[in-house]
């Protein structure tokens, strides 16, 4: 017994990465264990019931995942943790939801008792319909979705085996002249279409539009994609029209600008989720079309009236795509039981080893405030506090000093505080896109970014997501929504895009000392640092003295 | 008793039959019974009065496997004495069963050594007691399931009836009651007059007999019975036994089970079956993996326990809510946190500090323990396991009297636990290596072994009512006690007389014979022991799984818990930590006397628990086996980058140690996950360490480098780690000029006064302020006192003052002079009163008042004449008694009479009052004359 593998008694199991046989024994343990962590030597992955019920469904049996643990395993595996294991993968399959020929959607068990005892559940019982036999029950076709939540929470996962339509057929073909989907983005596709329905994680800048893409030429049928904003439906749009056979016209925009139902239609969260008198009048867009595929970019950011729209869609293919499925509100396992488990997720590091985003030497910047701001931010209201220490006149300096010290390449300010970012802006001579920056103003100062015509581009909270800038390989945060762990990790995606001549990117973080702006920073750090990013930590001083 | 006969004759008492036996089966006997040698009899005679007390026989009788039970239940309800074949046939029925008839001669044997049955196989003699105990009879239904016998059913009835019953049988008639009988019992006895009679029955007498025959045998009659029923009752197939009860006869009920006197018969024990194999070595990695964990969960138990344990209920024990926060910090579930408490307890690791406070604490032998190699250490707790008498799987239950069992608490010792906790170990041991049984087959096949007493399985499987049973425990003490005094005891005495017996003092026991302090040391544990096994039948009833099939089940779940089994199979070190069986049982071998038997009915080796040495030994051995796979401890770590440090196994102690309070631990397991937070590096600081210290220990013990982020913390934290400080001081002395300060620091007087200089122009005392104060005055500096908000103190005497007081009252030599107004006010009073007696009146009717006395008249008048002076206005004589019993006389003039009370003018007191009627003695009316 001396496997890669340490299994814990909390469920995690730990995978010791420089083992000889440590990448056969991830292949192994990935269908049932979810990633957690992937730092540099240990990674850490988690064993959940949802995990162990993926697994099944996937096809593989608690023997397996016994026979995987047992194999690999450095120590003996506690009998309990086996047992438990057994116990929760045969939970899985004795309810299961099928297609009848007379009574549509229906309920099925192999196993009476469990069957009764979910249908006495308060909460099923709204859902279900007649009892056709004992061991079948009608399921109303709209809450095929509600009555999966709902079976997953009470511990009986229903198999579901009533397949999906197939939708208005359209020709969707790869164009591939030139470039090729990269085998780990061949891979997501080809588990998402095995799987049915699920989600993608993928690395910022790691290419998930293709993923998209090339699922849709999977399905050959009209697609609704979802996104966070217009600016990111036009690169979607831009994005399609390059890669695949689909033409301008064939695309639909559907925003709060206009509102075009294509058989490609890219609609905005926003546009979806405009409420007026009391309902959601964009929600018909989902039946406007027979669509056979509904995809959902950045599914962390689902709002959640779509996530309730969603649990009606189950009857249609649903791709998630994300780089960090970390919700703060925690409804992950939301997004997992709506949109569907998890297809695929490949680990930062292992994208960067493979040379597709580039490599990034994340640095958190220290700076200490002065003796008044100190007293100041003493005694600064308790909401007050992160505003004032974020915004601290020290970080400007900081950030001059870090854009001299990259004169010529491209950077990107990036900060949470319009006034510190106008500040910003002016001492250093550059354009700042805020909220009210129109959508062309944003997009001309994006392509003069693009071609170099500007270098240094400060940008709020608006252009987090789905902004696509080839080169900029210098990030600058001055300030952040708190401590969303996400958004740290989109903005250093922001400089992931692999470099043409193989250039290091560079994301600072700058960040007051002694205040709750550390302590923001360490947990916005975490997924990052999670994934194998190690920050190193700088003092303002050394970087000023060095500028 | 009779010297003349030899030894080989046909013994004619239990005395006498034990007086032929050797010294082997009387070893064996002792050894199987140990109650009969406290203390030790002083000859064979007492042993045999002994073996036949009813405490002693009772409990032989429990130690019995079901099927030697069952033939001892036979031969009570055969004839007293019956032959082998009699009881061969009771046992194996008409059709001789060949399991049983090979089972048989193994169960008699048992039965002869255990001197519950004596005698030749041709006068096969059932112990009196235990003919009695498990004898069919009204209050104790027999489990076999039989009714009397028709001779002693027929005992009171009219011979007129039996001769009746004997004709219609078609028997003929006889003169006497008692041949009838026997003719009748011969019928009944006789298979082939039988069958010939119940040829000739309807078909629903049949249906009757056939819902009787395995018991219970008695039915109800109405007092005009069915013609099924009077069929069966006019030819005695059904007696009576009382008004509207009858009986099925045994002879009858015998003859329909075609000779069997059980149901079923279970010659064999049930086999231990398997549930599922494993390769060896992955049952003992997996039994090792589990004993460091058992070694971990109880250090980190102890560990939490560090600073002050929780503590110690009024009643003894842990509190609830103190095992819930226990569970939740070994992150496990409540009653496999109880286990580890009571582990730890019952290996002497963690007690009760005896405070005035009482908390939980480890004790001293727990830092010897923790100092030794994990082998011996896990040796040393399952060897406490093995023997502890407490089980922690009570906690939570509750007891009789309805009070929760607490870990650590009172009540949890059931002395039966060692040895099912061996048997079970032993049974394990049968199967070959790496099967692991079937928890059911195992609980089954010591339900053969020991069948279970009260609950379980009713009254029918129980040789007797369990409350019986515990009644009669206490009475075996008194035996002992009463032994020991030299006193005999013939019999059984009472239970309630036996309680009472119990309480005799040791000393008062130890005071009779030359054996006294055995008798005396007796009488205590028996009264213990008794308590213990009262105790042990109401809950056990109460579950409906009896204590020892609980006891069993937890003994498996314990077992793999502590690494003795793995994933369910017996591991090499947990077959040597309860010996060697197989030796063991070869040895035991030769002392049975008539070792004749196949092999697969040898005895099932006498569940006995090894002695203290012989454990000792086996633990020790166990711990050589176990040694080699237990992991070996680390000396490294691998630090990563999200502040994280990963243990990949056990590491060294004071690693951990180190490392423990450095950082938090995140995950446990095979490795630990530590995770290095701000706090955890302070803690570090606090604990002494410096942060070279820290890098230091890291780069040391990191396999890899020590990632920049760490470092980072670890000195940003101690950059500002003591920045501010904190510390007492009683007093303080400020001076602007520091040369002062320097000065008075300088000074050798100062001394005594604790001062240190905080900043150039403040020092501290440890002397209080006017201790300072006269110290500096004492060396000649004139300080003043500064107060609180650091003004100067002025110096002044101050008054010392009451809260406000009133003055004392003077107390007078007399009353006080009356002022003109009271005097008016009495001179009034005076004179009314004087009014009042004196007015000459009218007499009441039917009253004759003398002079100058109260009138008295009835309710009824007083109400009257009262009303007519409302009317009139007049005045009235009233005679009233006030509350305080005090009587007077009164002139009123009344206003109204309502609710019971009269509203009048008093003219003695001057004002309007109010009386109750009922308080008014009499009235009468003012004279006229005085108008």
């Amino acid at each position: 017994m001396n496997g890669p593998l340490i299994v814990q008694s909390d469920k995690t199991l730990l995978l010791e990465v420089d083992h000889e046989q440590a990448d056969d024994c991830r292949r192994v343990i990935a269908p049932f264990a979810e990633l957690e962590r992937a730092p540099e030597h240990i990674h850490t992955y988690r064993v959940t019931p949802l995990g162990l019920w993926n697994a099944r469904a996937a096809g593989h049996d608690a023997e397996q995942v016994v026979d995987a643990l047992v194999q690999y395993s450095r120590y003996p595996v506690p009998h309990a943790l086996l047992v438990d294991i057994a116990d929760t993968m045969d939970r899985y399959g004795r309810l299961s939801l099928h297609k009848h020929p007379a009574h549509g959607l229906v309920l099925t068990s192999t196993d009476r008792p469990v069957l009764e005892e979910v249908l006495r559940s308060k909460r099923i019982a709204p859902l279900v319909g007649a009892r056709i036999d004992p061991d079948t029950v009608v399921v109303h076709p709209s809450e095929r979705g509600q009555i999966k939540q709902t079976l997953l929470k009470l511990g009986w996962p229903a198999e579901d085996l009533a397949g999906y339509v197939d939708g208005e057929a359209h020709p969707i073909e790869l164009v591939e002249d030139g470039w090729a989907l990269r085998p780990y983005q061949k891979q997501a596709v080809e588990n998402f279409w095995h799987g049915g329905s699920g989600v993608v994680v993928l690395p910022c800048g790691a290419g998930k539009t293709l993923v998209g893409a090339g699922s849709m030429a999977q399905a050959k049928s009209t697609t609704l994609i979802l996104v966070t904003n217009t600016v990111s439906a036009r690169q979607w749009k831009h994005e399609l029209v390059r890669r695949t056979s689909l033409t301008e016209d064939e695309i639909g925009e559907y925003s709060g600008t206009r509102k075009e139902i294509r058989p490609v239609t890219i609609a905005t969260y926003q546009v979806l989720t405009t409420k007026r008198k009391g309902i959601y009048p964009h929600l018909e867009l989902f039946d406007s079309r027979d669509w056979g595929l509904i995809l959902y970019d950045e599914v962390h950011l689902l709002p959640a009236p779509v996530f309730k729209f969603t649990a009606d869609l189950q009857a249609r293919r649903r791709l998630g795509l994300t780089a960090t499925l970390v919700r703060e509100d925690g409804r992950e396992s939301d997004v997992f039981s709506l949109i569907g488990p998890k297809r695929f997720d490949a680990p930062w590091k292992e994208i960067e080893a493979q040379g597709y985003i580039a490599p990034a030497d994340c640095v958190e910047v220290r700076v200490n405030l002065t003796d008044s701001e100190r007293l100041a931010y003493a005694t600064a209201e308790q909401e007050e506090k992160y505003r004032f220490c974020s915004t601290t006149a020290t970080k400007q300096k900081v950030t001059e000093a870090i854009v001299r010290r990259f004169a010529g390449q491209q950077i990107l300010v990036i900060g949470q505080y319009i006034d510190q970012l106008d500040e910003l802006g002016e001492h250093l001579d550059a354009p700042v896109i805020k909220g009210e920056t129109s959508n062309a103003q944003r997009e001309k100062l994006f392509d003069a970014f693009r071609e170099g015509e500007i270098n240094v581009l400060v940008v709020s909270k608006v252009a987090n997501f789905s902004i696509d800038l080839p080169e900029a390989t210098v990030a600058i945060q001055v300030s952040g929504t708190f401590g969303s762990r996400q958004e740290e990790a989109q903005r250093l995606g922001r400089v992931l895009r692999p470099k043409a001549d193989g250039h290091q990117a560079h994301f600072y973080s700058v960040v007051a000392r002694d205040t709750i702006d550390q302590d923001f920073a360490a947990h916005r750090q975490r997924f990052l640092a999670e994934q194998g990013y190690a920050y190193r930590i700088m003092d303002a001083d050394e970087l000023l003295t060095d500028g | 008793m009779s010297t003349e006969e030899k030894p080989a004759a046909a013994p004619r008492s239990l005395a006498e039959a034990l007086r032929g036996r050797d010294d082997v089966a009387l070893a064996a006997l002792l050894r199987s019974r140990p109650d009969l040698i406290t203390p030790v009899p002083t000859d064979l005679t007492q042993l045999a009065t002994r073996a036949g007390t009813r405490a002693s026989v009772v409990r032989a009788l429990e130690r019995l496997d079901r099927f030697t039970l069952q033939t001892a239940q036979a031969l009570a309800v055969a004839a007293d004495p019956a032959s082998y074949d009699e009881l061969l046939g009771l046992m194996a029925g008409d059709d001789r069963d060949p399991a049983v008839s090979a089972a048989l001669p193994h169960a008699l044997r048992v039965l002869r050594e255990q001197a519950l049955v004596w005698g030749g196989d041709d006068r096969l003699r059932l112990v009196r007691t235990a003919r009695e105990l498990l004898a069919p009879s009204p209050q104790h239904p027999s489990p076999t399931g039989l009714g009397p016998t028709v001779r002693e059913a027929t005992t009171g009835m009219s011979p007129g009836r039996i001769q009746e019953i004997v004709a219609t049988a078609g028997l003929p008639s006889t003169h006497d009651s008692v041949s009838a009988v026997a003719a009748l019992t011969a019928l009944f006895d006789d298979p082939a007059r039988m069958s010939a009679l119940l040829d000739e029955a309807p078909a629903e007498s049949v249906e009757v007999l056939e819902r009787l025959v395995w018991g219970p045998p008695y039915g109800q009659v109405t007092a005009d019975p069915a013609p099924r029923l009077r069929w069966l009752l006019d030819r005695g197939l059904l007696l009576p036994t009382a008004p509207g009860t009858v009986v099925l006869p045994r002879e009858v009920a015998l003859r329909l089970r075609a000779g069997r006197a059980h149901r079923a018969v279970e010659p064999s024990p049930p086999p231990v079956e398997a549930a599922a194999t494993h390769r060896p070595q992955v049952v003992d990695a997996t039994a090792a993996g589990q004993a460091y964990t058992a070694l971990a969960t109880v250090e980190e138990l102890l560990k939490d326990w560090h600073e002050g344990g929780p503590a110690v209920l009024r009643a003894g024990g842990l509190s609830v809510r103190d095992l819930k926060r226990t569970a939740a910090a070994l992150d496990v579930p409540e009653p496999v946190a109880a286990f580890w408490v009571e582990l730890a307890y019952a290996a002497g690791l963690l007690a009760s500090d005896g405070e005035a406070d009482e908390r939980y604490a480890a004790t001293p032998a727990y830092d010897e323990w923790r100092e030794r190699p994990d082998a011996e250490r896990w040796a040393h707790l399952v060897t406490a396991w093995l023997a502890a008498t407490r089980t922690a799987g009570l906690v939570g239950g509750r007891d009789a009297k309805d009070r929760t069992l607490s870990a650590l608490g009172p009540g949890l010792d059931r002395s039966a636990a060692p040895e099912v906790r061996h048997r079970v170990l032993t049974l394990l041991s049968g199967l070959p290596e790496g099967t692991a049984p079937a928890p059911e087959s195992v609980l089954a096949r010591l339900r053969w072994e020991r069948p279970p007493r009260g609950g379980g399985r009713g009254p029918a499987g129980a040789p007797f009512p369990a409350a019986e049973s515990a009644r009669q425990a206490p009475g075996g003490t008194t035996a002992g006690a009463g032994r020991g005094a030299g006193a005999p005891a013939a019999g059984s005495p009472p239970g309630a007389e036996g309680a009472r017996w119990a309480g005799v003092p040791a000393a008062e026991g130890a005071h009779g014979a030359g054996g006294a302090g055995a008798g005396g040391a007796r009488g205590v544990y028996g009264s213990v022991a008794g308590g213990v096994r009262g105790a042990e039948g109401a809950p056990g009833a109460g579950d409906g799984e009896d204590l020892r099939a609980r006891v069993a089940r937890w003994t498996l779940s314990e077992a793999e818990m502590l690494g003795v089994t793995g994933r369910g199979a017996l591991s090499a070190h947990g077959r040597a930590l309860i010996g060697a069986p197989a030796a063991r049982r070869a040895e035991a071998e030769p002392e049975g006397p008539g070792d004749k038997l196949p092999v697969h009915h040898r005895p099932a080796p006498v569940p006995v628990p090894l002695s203290p040495a012989e454990q000792a030994t086996a633990a020790a051995a166990a711990a050589r086996l176990l040694a080699p796979l237990l992991p070996e401890p680390l000396d490294h770590v691998l630090l990563q980058a999200d502040l994280t440090a990963v243990a990949p196994g056990p590491l060294e102690r004071p690693l951990a140690d180190v490392l423990g309070v450095l950082a938090d631990v995140e995950s446990k397991g095979g490795a630990t996950v530590y995770r290095f937070t701000p706090g955890s590096v302070r803690r570090a600081l606090d604990a002494g360490q410096t942060a070279s210290d820290l890098h230091a220990f890291l780069a040391a013990h990191s396999r890899t480098p020590v990632p920049q982020p760490l470092a980072y913390l670890i000195d940003d934290v101690a950059r500002r780690h003591g920045h501010l400080r904190v510390g007492a001081a009683s007093a303080y002395v400020r001076c602007d000029d520091d040369a002062v300060l320097s000065e008075i620091l300088a000074d050798k007087r100062a001394a005594g006064l604790g001062l240190r200089r905080l900043a150039p122009t403040v020092l501290a005392a440890q002397a209080g302020p006017a201790g300072l104060l006269e110290g500096l005055r004492a060396m000649g500096f004139a300080p003043a006192a500064e107060s609180a908000e650091g003004d100067v103190v002025i110096a002044r005497a101050d008054a010392h003052r009451t809260p406000p007081r009133t003055p004392p009252a003077p107390v007078p030599d007399g009353p006080p002079v009356p002022d003109d107004t009271l005097l008016t006010a009495a001179i009034r009073a005076v004179r009314a009163g004087d009014l009042a007696s004196t007015t000459p009146r009218k007499p009441a009717a039917g009253s004759e008042p003398g002079h100058g006395e109260p009138p008295r008249t009835t309710a009824a008048e007083t109400l009257a004449t009262v009303q007519a002076a409302v009317l009139t206005g007049e005045a009235l004589w009233i005679g009233y008694v006030n509350a305080e019993g005090g009587a007077s006389q009164r002139v009123i003039a009344p206003v109204r009479v309502e609710g019971g009370f009269v509203t009048a003018y008093d003219h003695t007191a001057d004002e309007v009052r109010t009386y109750p009627l009922h308080r008014i003695t009499g009235v009468a009316e003012l004279a006229d004359d005085e108008r």
